[in-house]
């Protein structure tokens, strides 16, 4: 098969982030779901076999396999955006859309945790996660609000990029783990805005209405 | 040092563009605040009488809000309007949202935190141009936070209005005081004055400041105290 192949699990974040994009490139694929919950088929031999970490989104294309959501997004954004928007290519626009994905893949962790843990079983110290959880929300809302000021909408440059895609499924799914989005007024405006990328698509957990 | 029935800021009023709904809490009961399409804004409580789920959720359309679970509707008076699974039925005046008096001054929105209070005094506060900054969350008690800034500022509000003028490095920063729940405090803050100054680099300088100032309160309320008085005595 050498088609795009997108491993996927429809509650899982990190999965979400990726159709987000390729929903948002207009990208042909092919959804293969995986038994997450409670199948935990992404520790089968099979799947360590494409990723020995036992985690999804894993994509095929051909002999081709990556995982990670972070890095594939700048695979896609790399193979498929030809006009090369989603990643930009000025040195600080792209430094900051980088910052922005080791943010999303590391210092949000722990929102991932805290909702696998609240909807899936995963073992979690629940004290620990929604704590680190509410501080990365923080941080994002602090820069968002300062972004604001200079009519910036979106968290690199003028355009939205990899960093608003990879930042939104924590932050727009908290509520499954407890936390409102009160506290964080920019970040519910920045959502607003996130939810009109051409192609948008939702996940269980966000509206389709707002 | 206790906060009693009166004008509370909930939100900066430029936080809540036009269309959309928000969440927010005074002293932890829930609030629904939404801006119609008419640029009006509304404070309510924030259960929908059907099944109970936050109308925060819900979405705006026209001057009405909806309920995300069923779409019941509501106008701006509270009153349920339109159910969507009984479309021919004149939705009788019960069935509605309790609402909360608001108004808009200083850039912020201003709600009366006592629903039985049937004609709340005015906001004792006048306009004034401004410049929004933020809203900023504290994890603290809402009383231990007054007692932290009452010892660097001064209150101008009046007639039971709490209203803070900080010193920010200098800059006078208007905070008002939402007690949001047991162990949550949020401030809005604005700078009075020329928004032609204040705008730019002005407004990022105060809203480090603030940024600073979460922190101090969050690591302990008393340092407040004692650097306030500190700041009082240096020349």
């Amino acid at each position: 098969m050498t088609e795009l192949a997108l491993h996927n699990y429809e509650l899982d974040d990190h999965c979400y982030k990726v159709r987000l994009l390729l929903a948002a490139l207009g990208c042909r694929y092919v959804k293969v779901d995986v038994d997450v919950h409670p199948g935990h088929e992404e520790h089968s031999a099979r799947y360590l076999e494409l990723n020995r970490l036992g985690a999804l989104p894993i994509i095929t294309e051909g002999r081709f396999v990556l995982h990670g959501a972070e890095a594939i997004l700048i695979y896609l954004a790399g193979k498929y955006d030809a006009a090369r928007a989603w990643l930009p290519q000025d040195p600080a626009e792209l430094g900051r859309v980088m910052q922005w994905l080791a943010f999303a893949g590391g210092d949000l962790q722990p929102a991932s945790l805290a909702r696998a843990h609240a909807l899936l079983e995963a073992e979690a110290d629940e004290q620990h996660v929604s704590h680190a959880s509410r501080r990365a929300f923080r941080i994002m809302d602090d820069h968002m609000t300062r972004r604001e000021f200079d009519d910036g909408r979106w968290f690199v440059g003028a355009a939205p990029t990899l960093a608003d895609i990879a930042l939104f499924p924590a932050i727009a799914l908290c509520r499954d783990f407890g936390i409102d989005h009160d506290e964080y007024p920019a970040l519910r405006r920045w959502m607003a805005r996130v939810r009109t990328i051409p192609g948008f698509v939702t996940i269980p957990g966000i509206p389709s209405y707002h | 040092m206790s906060f009693g029935a009166g004008w509370y800021p909930v939100a900066l009023s430029n936080g809540l563009e036009t269309g959309r709904s928000a969440g927010t809490r005074l002293f932890d009961r829930e609030l629904c605040i939404w801006r119609d399409a008419n640029g009006m804004a509304h404070a309510w409580e924030d259960r929908c009488p059907h099944r109970g789920m936050r109308l925060s959720f819900g979405f705006v359309r026209g001057d009405r809000i909806a309920c995300l679970y069923h779409g019941w509707q509501y106008d701006t008076q509270g009153h349920c309007r339109f159910i969507p699974a009984h479309p021919d039925l004149d939705v009788p005046d019960t069935i509605g949202v309790a609402t909360y008096t608001c108004t808009e001054r200083l850039g912020m929105l201003w709600v009366y935190s006592d629903r039985e209070v049937e004609t709340p005094p005015d906001l004792p506060i006048g306009p004034r141009e401004i410049v929004p900054v933020r809203s900023l969350y504290v994890d603290c008690k809402p009383a231990a936070v007054m007692q932290a800034l009452a010892a660097r500022s001064k209150n101008i509000g009046s007639a039971g209005v709490t209203l803070l003028s900080l010193d920010a490095d200098g800059r006078d920063l208007l905070t008002g005081i939402q007690p949001y729940g047991e162990v949550k405090t949020a401030l809005h803050m604005v700078l009075p004055g020329d928004p032609g100054v204040n705008r730019g680099a002005v407004r990022h300088a105060a809203a480090a400041w603030a940024e600073g100032l979460r922190r101090c309160l969050e690591q302990g309320t008393e340092q407040i105290a004692e650097r306030a008085a500190t700041h009082e005595v240096a020349p």
